[in-house]
């Protein structure tokens, strides 16, 4: 019996096509250094993707609840857990994980500075809102907190970014002029 | 647009970095089988444009129709049984009255008389039926027919949950039903035969323990 030529591909390519990026900017932010990002990403995907690989679409809350507990299983086990909350910002300020072009533009480079500035805490909401793209309701199970706090530290980070933005920008300004 | 609703739209329009093709390799690597457990199929060339039709030229391939001619005769060969067991048990059981000893042989001869002996054509699917036979006296083609076009048309995935292996390794189980068609064509007279058969695959997914 003759079988046509199949030409497949595995689903979790196109998957990850869809929501690589964004996992792995949750992925950088949650851990202290870009490559460990990497590896914080690998082992949450394949071990969501193992237990739910075969339904063929696995929700991305699941692979952002995995990231948050291995980063903070593995912080937890060298025993730095407020080191890494605490300089965050510093080590991996969240502006390395987009386009470099954009440095072009001041107004965007201002607007990663202020969100850089933010407590960690709200940053993690902002960035599972904006970028990650989940609800306050996905966001509340995937940080373990409750719905009024996750929708209460976003807007209070908007209101943050709304002061920021525009400090950010003078302060270029004015860095800029001393240097001339 | 609010202010709020600005500031949300200008953090949107700033795309985060994929992650590039050597994390990919990686990732696949790490995944291992698991990665292949779900695939989809990509649509190409070949598939597009004969979808179910025809890519053989007739008389091409003997071989379909002879596979066809078997299954058909099988039936066939069936029913004709069950026609020749009715007809002697109804001989048996109205006749047997009317048929006396006398008569007997004259009836065996008269019977005898009108059976040929079974010719045998290797290339005929139906024993004893010549290939010519078959063409004259079956309403279907014979010669003509194309390759079967064979599909495989998923159904539906049940999660079947979790229990203990036999090993004492827990797995999940996971049931994908299948329906596998194929489709027998003949251009020249546009017939077509659809065979569907249903198919269940199970699948055991090793869970880790920790």
């Amino acid at each position: 019996m003759k079988h046509n030529n199949m030409n497949t591909e595995p689903i979790w390519k196109s998957w990850f096509a869809r929501h690589g990026a964004k996992l792995l900017l949750f992925a950088r932010q949650q851990s202290r250094r870009p490559d460990e990002a990497e590896d914080l990403l690998q082992e949450a995907f394949v071990r969501i993707w193992r237990l739910y690989g075969h339904t063929g679409e696995v929700a991305p809350g699941l692979v952002y609840r995995a990231i948050r507990r291995l980063a903070i299983d593995w912080a937890r086990s060298i025993d730095r857990r407020q080191a890494r909350e605490n300089r965050v910002a510093l080590d991996n300020p969240l502006s390395l994980s987009f386009d470099r072009t954009l440095e072009q533009d001041e107004r965007k480079q201002a607007l990663l500075r202020a969100v850089d500035r933010l407590p960690h805490a709200q940053k993690e909401v902002v960035t599972l809102k904006i970028w990650g793209e989940l609800t306050f309701d996905e966001i509340s199970q995937t940080l373990d907190e409750s719905l009024n706090t996750v929708a209460s530290r976003y807007r209070y980070a908007l209101q943050k970014l709304r002061d920021f933005v525009p400090e950010e920008m003078s302060d270029k300004t004015s860095a800029s002029t001393v240097e001339e | 647009m609010n202010e709020y609703e600005q500031l949300e739209a200008e953090l949107r329009s700033l795309k985060p970095l994929p992650p590039g093709e050597a994390f990919s390799s990686k990732l696949e690597k790490a995944l291992g089988s698991a990665g292949n457990l779900a695939v989809r199929r990509l649509p190409d060339a070949e598939d597009s444009s004969a979808d179910f039709l025809p890519s053989v030229p007739p008389e091409s391939n003997p071989l379909p129709f002879t596979r066809l001619f078997f299954y058909t005769g099988c039936v066939g060969a069936g029913l004709a049984a069950v026609w020749a067991l009715f007809f002697y048990l109804s001989n048996g059981l109205i006749a047997p009255s009317y048929v006396t000893e006398a008569e007997q042989p004259l009836f065996t001869d008269h019977f005898a008389a009108q059976v040929d002996l079974p010719v045998d054509d290797p290339e005929s699917p139906v024993h004893g039926v010549t290939l010519g036979q078959l063409q004259d006296t079956s309403p279907m083609p014979v010669m003509g027919w194309s390759d079967p076009q064979n599909r495989e048309r998923f159904l539906r995935l049940v999660d079947e949950g979790i229990f203990q292996r036999p090993s004492g390794v827990p797995a999940r189980r996971v049931r994908h039903y299948y329906m596998d068609e194929t489709l027998w064509s003949h251009p020249a007279s546009d017939m077509r035969i659809l065979s569907t058969s249903p198919r269940e695959e199970v699948i055991f997914i090793e869970l880790d323990t920790y």
